[in-house]
Formats: C-alpha cells, structure tokens, sequence
C-alpha cells in the first residue's frame, strides 16, 4: 500500500477537483440519457430522491431525506472502518463480512428474552461491534505473524461470514413462526427508537455522527492516534520512532471491524429489525468509496458518505420512477473511485520500475 | 456411500473447474509480472455478459467468446493504464474495475436483454456443444470424463501445462519471473518491464474474459446478474494455494471445482454417515485458503516484486 498524503489545497487540487466533478457529471448524463430518460426529467429524479427538492407528487421530502439518513448511517461506519485501516496502512476489503457477523450477532442478542431492558440495546449493539471486531483481528494477526496479505484475508473472510451467516439464518436462527429465511424480529427493548415522529432514521444516525466526531478527536489529537497514522505513513520509521506498529496495526483492524460490525448492529436493530438471508453486503463495499473520497479523514468522510447516499437516494428515486435501472449509482461510484485513485492516490516512485 | 464418488463426479467436477482454471491462470500472468489483480471477478463478470450478448445477437458462440475476450482485454487495459501511466494503487483499481463491471453488466441487461424477455423473446443463448469423442468414449476413464464436455474445458486442462512449459522455457517466460521478482534489476539488464506488464496484464483479462464465456456459453446458456458469484475470488485463492504456480494454481482451482461438485451430488444428503451443510462446503476454499495464509501448508510466497 503506497503512502497517501493530501497534497496542499492548490490550484491544481482546484482544477483536478472540478475535472472530477465534471467526469461525474458527464458519465452521470451519459446513463440517464441512454436508460431512455431526458436530463431534466432524470437529474429532477435524482434531486428529488437526494435532497427532497424541488417538490415530487410521489415523495416527500421528509422521505427522502428518511432515506439518505438510513444509508448514510451504514456508509458512514463502514467508511471509517475502512479508513481507520488505511491510517495504520492495512486495506480492509472485509468491512462487508464484518457487517454480516455483527448483524448476525447483534440479532441474536436482540432476541433473547431474559436481559433487562435499559442494557438490551447497549448488549445488542456492543455485541455486534464486538463480532465485527474479532472478524477484522484474524486478518489484522495474519497479516502481522505470518505476513500474509490483509486484502486476500479479508476477502476470504467476507466469503466465510456469507456463507456462515447463511447457514445460521437457514438452520439455526431461523425464526420458528414462519418458513422465510430470516431470524425473529429483535424485541423492542433491543430497538433503536426514531429520531423523531416523522422520520423513522433512529438515533443509531446521532450514534455513528458522534463516533465520527470522535474516532477525529482519537486520530489527530491523541498520542495513539500520531501513532497510528505514523505507521500507516511509514512503518519502518515509526518503528524506529519507537511506536509499537504491530500493536497499533492489530487495534486498527479491531476497530475496523468494530465499525462495520457496529453499522450491521444498527440496521438489525433499526431499519431491518431483523437479520434475514440476502442481508445486503454493499454497504461495505461503498464504504471503500466513501474513505478513498473522504481522503480517510472523518470530517471529510462525514461528508462524503452523504453524497454517496444522495446519489445512491437519488438514483434509486430514479429507478423507482422511470424503471432506469439503479446500477447506476454503482457504475458512477466505480468510475469516481478510479479517478480519485488515479489523481490523488498515486503510488510513490519506484526507481526504475 | 459409492455411488457419491464415481467418474461423473469428477466429469462435472472438471466443468465446475473449468472457469476457475482459466481465471486462476490468468491472475498468475498478472501478478507474475508484479501487477495485483483482485479485479479478477469483474472480468469474469464482464466475459459472461458479453459472451452472451454476441451469441444472443449472432446465434454464433464463436462470436460470443470472441466478445467475452475483447471485454475482458479492454478492462484489463484499464488497470494496466491505471496501475502503470498513472501509478494508481493496484488493489483501489482492481476493487473500480469489480464495481464497474457488476455495475456496468446489470444496467446493460436491463436495458438490453430484459426487455427482449418482456417482448416474449427468448434470452437463451446458442452454447457449444460438447466435442465429438467418438472411439475414444469407449476406452475406459478417459471417455467418461471427456462425455459431454465442451471444448472449453480441455482447453483448460491442457492450458496449464503449457504455460508451465513457457514459462519454464522460453525467454519470454524466463523474463516474466524476472520481472515479478525484481523490476528494478530486470530493467536494469534491458528486459522491456512495461511492454511484460501490459501483456500480462492484457493476458489475464483474456482468460478471465474466457471463465466468463464459460459461464454463458458452456454451463447455463444464459446470463444471470452478478452470475461470476464469487469465482474470481475462489480463482485467487487458488492462484495463493497453488503458491503462483501454473500446475499449483489449476490444481487448487480444480479441487475447489471439486467440492462445488461434491456439493451438487449431495445435495444434502449424508456423506460417510454426516450430514454436511452446504453452506459450509460452499465455505471450504475459503477456509482452506485462510488455513493456507496461517503457514500450516508451508510458505505462500508470493513473487517478491508484486504491486510496484
């Protein structure tokens, strides 16, 4: 993994910027005008979808925003899970599996019966980030004893949790009063309440904001977080500047894991209310996008883990209205990645290769 | 428990292989010369649907494959140009090009090939059809495991020992494992880097581009959303299980294409007395690979010079 640094904010980062956009835009065109649309009915779509305006007969803004505030929550997580392993240097492509094993295990504890009520939610969710967690810690000890790569590891480890978590809902969480393939709801002493009367996003949103928040605070203002990013920066010389770099490498990853585990916790006990089979995996995949355009930087990431969920709002809205198909929020956050990648995230010169 | 373990077990274990043979192979052309190629998966992707498209339209699977190859070829070119002009991060432009590609096939499906369906048009694509074995199909093993297979699939089996062969003989071959090893020196002793790394990299996307036509032209006849289901990854950790080796890597892919086979005759069903989940068997390349990376199989090396 090469060594990122933000360049300085100068012209070029200006120019480049606006060239990005208008790449953005002009793929974004590009899609909505071969699905058959016009631009001005598709971008309207979009907006609607995004922001709620300018007003729709068929959404309300509150829906809209209800629906970029869901999404945004799990991006935002899974995109710091991401990024926290980027700062120590490691690249985690495991956040989608981390999500999957803390959903599991926070809708396991959502319904057991005997926890009393005011630590049910607490339980629920710490278990999740706690599942999440030890799923990221194998490949962070594979990595630091054996050597062997973090990104083929956690792959392989979103390959086990899938087929793990299957198994689990199809054999032996399933909830007994019904044949789909999903487990009980989780009780209501385990649910994340509304954040208020007319938007149903739950207080896990206030959550994942205020772990941003702090997770910023932890990396830039502590003695841990200097070294955390040290390592990430150059291992061999903050090693020698005395950080303990295996250690902050592993608790990188325990936290990696926690966040994604901790996202899948949230919709188990918030949107989804349950875990089921086919529970979606692209949340972790999209927080790749979010930390790569956040430049793994949390106040950045807040930010761009909403655009990511206005143009995934935006362009379902557009789906759901025009039968465009909804891959297109996939084909432009892939073409956004490659360019961020090609433009701002270059590895350094070898000699001679 | 004999009639589990029988000779068409291992003929459709070879079909099962046969896809991740070709991708495992042609992540060893790519990280051979040092380029990582986690965008494996979005090739073999890309290889279905355009093998589909062009036997759909052309009635012709020939066209189909040819398509499939061009595909993945452009896609490799796309990490070839960004992994070495512009320096990106190989594993950030492999994740773009898997997005892409699952992205980009969906929407071309629906646009394209679900609205023929809604039209009553069938989406059926012309396949191969098996190779003709004639006599040959009376000589014992032998004829059982070529019954019914295409030519895709020899062309699979025999691809490994070929390229073991080239790599082990030929200047090209003897410079391909410079490069892995040591770009800098390689370059230093005028072996032309780049042009190896563009035609390893272009290499992988035409056999991934193949596993995918095998997808669409020699099992279902038909393309799926996001149908490659995982194969470039189970290909990668062949290629880490076969320890970057041609013979090594087909090996591994084939055993993996084993148990997906195993797990088609169960079905369920006991074997030896225990009832193994198929989710779990479905686990086991995974798992294995993971206990390979752990260092109980020996060392993984992979080429020294790998994502400079």
């Amino acid at each position: 993994m090469a060594n990122r640094r933000q360049e300085p904010m100068d012209r070029k980062w200006l120019w480049q910027a606006v060239l990005g956009a208008l790449i953005v835009l002009g793929v974004l065109s590009l899609l909505i005008l071969l699905s058959g649309q016009p631009l001005s009915v598709g971008y309207v779509k979009i907006l609607q979808g995004a922001l709620g305006w300018p007003p729709s007969e068929t959404l309300t803004p509150l829906d809209a925003w209800d629906s970029v505030l869901h999404d945004m929550t799990l991006v935002l997580l899974t995109g710091l899970s991401v990024a926290v392993a980027l700062q120590a240097g490691l690249f985690n492509i495991g956040a989608a599996g981390q999500l999957l094993m803390g959903a599991m295990v926070a809708s396991w504890v959502g319904v057991q019966q005997d926890i009393p009520a005011p630590l049910h939610l607490p339980l629920a969710l710490g278990a999740g980030a706690l599942a999440g967690a030890l799923w990221g810690l194998v490949p962070a000890l594979l990595k630091v004893w054996r050597g062997a790569h973090e990104v083929i590891s956690t792959i392989m480890f979103n390959y086990i949790a899938l087929y793990l978590t299957h198994w689990l809902v199809v054999e032996h969480l399933k909830d007994p009063a019904g044949d789909a393939p999903q487990t009980a709801p989780v009780l209501e002493t385990a649910q994340l309440a509304p954040l208020g009367a007319f938007l149903s996003t739950t207080w896990g949103f206030v959550l994942a904001v205020v772990i941003a928040l702090g997770f910023w605070l932890v990396l830039y203002r502590t003695v841990w977080g200097y070294e955390l990013r040290a390592t990430g920066a150059n291992r061999d010389a903050a090693e020698a500047g005395g950080a303990p770099t295996r250690r902050r490498m592993i608790e990188s990853m325990l936290l990696a894991g926690a966040f994604a585990g901790l996202a899948g916790a949230i919709e188990v006990c918030g949107a989804s209310g349950r875990f089921f089979e086919g529970f979606p995996t692209d949340y972790g995949f999209d927080g790749i996008a979010v930390a790569l355009l956040g430049a793994n930087n949390p106040l950045l990431i807040l930010l761009s883990s909403w655009v990511m969920s206005a143009l995934r709002s935006g362009t379902y809205n557009l789906h759901s209205e025009t039968g465009a198909p909804k891959e297109i929020a996939v084909i432009v956050q892939a073409v956004l990645i490659l360019y961020v990648a090609a433009v701002y995230l270059r590895r350094q010169r070898v000699e001679g290769s | 428990m004999g009639e589990v373990f029988d000779l068409q077990l291992i003929n459709t274990a070879m079909r099962q292989s046969t896809p991740l043979i070709l991708a495992a192979l042609g992540g060893l052309m790519s990280e051979r010369v040092g380029v990582v190629n986690i965008g494996l998966e979005g090739k073999i992707l890309m290889g279905a649907f355009a093998g589909a498209l062009g036997a759909l339209f052309t009635g012709s699977p020939w066209v189909g494959l040819a398509c499939a190859i061009l595909v993945g070829l452009v896609f490799a070119l796309i990490h070839a140009v960004a992994t070495q002009e512009l320096r990106t991060d190989h594993i950030v432009s492999g994740v773009a090009i898997n997005l892409l590609a699952l992205g980009l096939s969906t929407y071309l499906f629906r646009q394209i090939i679900v609205p023929l369906e809604e039209q009553g048009k069938s989406s059926v694509v012309q396949g191969f059809t098996p190779i003709w074995v004639g006599w040959l199909s009376e000589v014992p093993i032998l004829g059982a495991l070529l019954t019914d297979q295409t030519w895709l699939v020899v062309f699979a089996f025999v691809l490994p020992i070929a390229l073991w062969y080239l790599l082990r003989t030929t200047r090209w071959g003897l410079r391909v494992y410079a490069v892995g090893n040591d770009s800098v020196k390689s370059r230093t002793m005028g072996v032309p880097v780049k042009r190896l790394r563009y035609l390893g990299v272009l290499l992988s996307g035409a056999f991934a581009g193949m596993a995918g036509a095998f997808l669409t032209l020699a099992s279902a006849d038909q393309f799926r959303e996001n149908m490659s289901a995982g194969r470039g990854f189970i290909a990668l950790a062949a290629l880490i299980f076969g320890r970057w080796h041609p013979m090594g890597a087909a090996l591994a892919a084939f055993a993996f294409g084993f148990f997906e086979a195993l797990q088609m005759r169960l079905q369920g069903q006991p074997l030896f007395g225990v009832q193994l989940p198929t989710d779990l068997l479905l686990m086991l390349p995974y798992l294995l690979t993971v206990i390979a990376l752990m260092g109980f199989l020996g060392r993984m090396k992979p080429p020294s010079d790998l994502g400079n």
